[in-house]
């Protein structure tokens, strides 16, 4: 069974600016992959490539073992898109624009397209032009996710959408990978990320910086440990791998890579009324992977 | 108040392209015009003939106006320039004032603009000193041609005024007209609307005996009536003066009381689903421009039945066959109705290729939009969709050469002119090799320069065509002129159809339709 999605050394060049950098990516079918990174990053220039709306400078793209640019018609017969700006033809009313589209693949699940258009709450028989970038973005998922295409390829699918709305989108997510269906979801919303995705992968100018399992991510990542004293904290220098942080005038907090055992036994030794200790966010593996290049924080 | 010069100096910097491209036209023309006529005819004697031949020539008005001194050479630059002109300055005129209004409403920016600390009456202001600051920039340019081809000082500058009082009081039109429709196309539609009623106006005055009152009726007729360099007129310039404070001010009472975004006349956004051509990308395509299709084709065909019924009047067969020459020479129609229908055929060319310009600049624009995106991720092919667009501006181009024949014929017949139904379909297809081969120029443009290819589209065709106007004039080196493919073609119906030259352009709009199809299949797409 060939992945979803392959690339080999995927490299894009504009002029002088390298968007993406030799990306290897692997994405299994089946699995919903949760593509990171923040503005500029390099998200939409992959999806553009592995749909062939643009063109490698180095590399290539495969989905489900077709290449993305040379046969990039056959590849879109299994592929629905979800594009970053809703940019439909604005006389056309909904309707008008999922009829259009649905005609274009040789046809979609319409009977599921009437439930989306329900769950989503979509007046079709507007003009695009009259319709709200939220309700625009709409439009796009129905018509994507109606189409029931064996991957989803969608480009930051939820902007624009309200939290209600976002709440049935991820429904929808669920739905399709129930039903096998592979979604490649790009996104800097970590929350939807670690709610949906199985696996993630985290992109920095253009380079792919981390890959894995929540979990994955979570162990190769720094844990938090904060501690109250009954008095003064003590200073604990020389732990290899800890750093503390003063959270309080009794409380510390404590970044551990590694092994947590040194510093529960370094604690044993003062006294600690309270102690806890959490797994990083993704928010926090994904501030780490900026601020630890020297690079932005945050985005 | 800097922000309103702020705002004021960014929509004048936004319209560089067209005011400096018009600028140029302006002047070269004004100056090629009044020189031309010179050279041509140097004395008295020749002037008389010129006026007694063609003064009262009905097909001459329609294009010109009515001549009022054509023994100087400031009179017969009123006549030819400001006649020809103040059609170009109308366009400007809406076409600019639309820009700064309703196209920056479209797009978004006054949004923006009006969230700052910034009223609605500034914002308005800004926007017409914008379009000012460009008429007298047309203004000065025509001046310049005018001078330069040696009018007196004095006279130029009246000249000049009264083609720019027309883009002034356009520009008003094009302010109300933005201030009406809710988008810069519905906008333009309604101020095109007008400009095609004044010109009509204009032309039923020109050209009947008795309605001659109804000049006064249309901007168009005001320029013609100040009379510049004949019996100076000035107190006419009080018409176009109050005609664009009246528009201004109802574009501008309307302005201060709406929602910024909408117009006046909001079009129904809701409707009942139609699925009609909607089966493949091109299908979609001709269902996008179908209603300028239609708009293309029904104005060829009240133009090329308007030239067909002035054809049987303009035979005349008292004159020279030295002076038919120098008229020739002159691009002036000739004096059979077959003569007169091929000059004028010539426009219809031109109307073809810049057909084939607009369907590349609509083809752009679904790229620009991102549009294309969209649609190249279902599965439709990029040779595919190109194709399909090709072969819609092809079928539309040979739609508009049929239906400008078949009119022209229906109209000359009417009247008793001496040309048959196979010469005037065999004009028609006389427009088609050049308008293929700037389509396929078009294409290519597209294909390798897409940010450029709207302006090389249409630029190609109207230098060309003024290469071909004005080269003639000028007596440049005859290997210049062949480079245009309006001087390749036969005069149909007077001179044959020239089948080698056709073949010729044909062969090479295949090769480039090729490199442009190949071109466009490797490269990215590319966004606004």
């Amino acid at each position: 069974m060939p992945d979803a999605i392959r690339t080999y050394g995927l490299t894009k060049r504009y002029g002088e600016t390298l968007a993406l950098d030799s990306l290897d990516l692997t994405v299994r079918q089946g699995e919903v992959y949760g593509y990171l990174g923040p503005n500029g990053a390099g998200k939409t220039t992959t999806i553009r490539l592995l749909l062939g709306l643009h063109r490698a400078t180095e590399g290539r793209g495969e989905v489900f073992g077709i290449d993305a640019w040379k046969d990039a018609v056959a590849a879109h017969r299994r592929v629905a898109y979800v594009a970053g700006e809703p940019s439909l033809w604005p006389t056309m009313t909904a309707e008008e624009t999922f009829e259009f589209l649905a005609r274009l693949r040789g046809g979609t699940d319409t009977a599921y397209r009437d439930l989306l258009v329900e769950r989503f709450e979509l007046d079709t028989s507007k003009r695009v032009r009259a319709l709200s970038k939220g309700n625009r973005q709409k439009v796009q998922l129905i018509a994507a996710l109606a189409t029931r295409a064996d991957l989803l390829l969608l480009d930051e699918p939820t902007a624009g959408l309200d939290p209600l709305m976002e709440a049935a989108f991820r429904e929808r997510v669920h739905e399709a990978k129930e039903r096998g269906q592979t979604v490649f979801l790009s996104s800097h919303i970590l929350s939807e990320v670690e709610a949906l995705c199985d696996r993630v992968g985290i992109l920095r100018d253009g380079r792919l910086v981390d890959q894995g399992t929540l979990a994955e991510l979570r162990h190769l990542s720094a844990q938090t440990v904060e501690v109250t004293f009954a008095g003064a904290p003590p200073s604990l220098d020389g732990l290899a791998g800890v750093t503390a942080v003063p959270a309080g005038e009794r409380s510390v907090r404590y970044e551990v890579s590694g092994e947590i055992g040194p510093l529960i036994a370094a604690l044993a030794n003062h006294p600690v009324i309270a102690l806890t200790s959490r797994e990083p966010s993704l928010e926090e593996i994904f501030l780490h992977h900026y601020d630890a290049a020297g690079g932005r924080g945050g985005g | 108040m800097a922000a309103a010069r702020a705002l004021a100096w960014r929509g004048f910097a936004d319209s560089r392209a067209r005011n400096v491209s018009f600028a140029l036209l302006f002047a070269l023309y004004a100056y090629a015009q009044a020189a031309a006529y010179e050279s041509t005819y140097p004395t008295l004697a020749d002037r008389l003939q010129f006026a007694q031949s063609f003064g009262d020539n009905l097909a001459l008005r329609l294009f010109y106006g009515v001549p009022h001194d054509l023994l100087t050479t400031a009179g017969y630059a009123e006549w030819r320039v400001g006649g020809v002109l103040a059609i170009f300055a109308a366009a400007w005129g809406l076409l600019a004032a639309v820009k700064v209004t309703r196209a920056e409403e479209d797009a978004g920016r006054t949004e923006l603009v009006l969230s700052g600390p910034f009223g609605r009456r500034s914002a308005f202001g800004a926007s017409v000193a914008a379009v000012a600051a460009g008429a007298v920039l047309l203004w000065a340019a025509l001046l310049l041609g005018l001078a330069a081809a040696g009018l007196a000082a004095g006279d130029s500058a009246l000249v000049a005024l009264g083609t720019t009082s027309v883009a002034v009081v356009f520009g008003g039109i094009g302010a109300l007209a933005g201030q009406l429709g809710s988008t810069r196309r519905v906008a333009l539609e309604l101020g095109v609307l007008v400009l095609a009623v004044a010109f009509l106006l204009r032309v039923v005055a020109d050209t009947s005996s008795n309605l001659e009152w109804l000049r006064w009726a249309t901007p168009l007729g005001w320029a013609e009536e100040l009379r510049p360099v004949a019996g100076a007129r000035p107190a006419v310039l009080l018409l176009p003066a109050a005609a664009t404070v009246l528009l201004l001010a109802a574009a501008r009472w309307i302005w201060l009381r709406g929602d910024v975004g909408e117009g006046l006349l909001r079009s129904r956004e809701t409707r009942p689903a139609r699925l009609e051509l909607l089966s493949s990308p091109t299908a979609q395509a001709l269902r996008a421009e179908r209603m300028s299709l239609a708009v293309w084709l029904a104005g060829t065909a009240v133009f090329s039945l308007v030239v067909g019924l002035l054809s049987a009047t303009v035979a005349d067969a008292n004159i020279s066959k030295d002076l038919q020459g120098q008229i020739a020479k002159l691009g002036v129609a000739s004096i059979t109705a077959a003569g007169y229908l091929s000059l004028t055929f010539l426009f219809f060319v031109l109307v073809v290729s810049l057909f084939a310009s607009s369907q590349i600049a609509s083809a752009r624009h679904e790229e620009s939009d991102e549009r294309l995106e969209i649609l190249f991720a279902q599965p439709v092919g990029r040779l595919r969709w190109l194709a399909g667009r090709l072969g819609l501006a092809i079928g539309g181009a040979v739609a508009l050469a049929l239906v400008a024949g078949v009119c022209a014929w229906a109209g000359a017949a009417s009247q008793g002119a001496d040309v048959s139904l196979a010469d005037m379909l065999e004009a028609g297809a006389n427009c088609l090799p050049p308008a293929l081969l700037f389509l396929s120029l078009a294409a290519l443009a597209f294909a390798v320069v897409p940010r450029a290819s709207t302006g090389i589209a249409y630029g190609l065709v109207l230098v060309a065509f003024l290469w071909e106007l004005f080269g003639s004039l000028l007596d440049v080196p005859a290997w210049t002129l062949d480079l245009s493919p309006f001087h390749q073609i036969g005069l149909v119906p007077a001179e044959s159809f020239e089948t080698t030259a056709a073949v010729v352009m044909i062969a090479i709009a295949a090769v480039l339709t090729l490199a442009a199809v190949v071109s466009f299949e490797r490269r990215d797409l590319t966004g606004a």
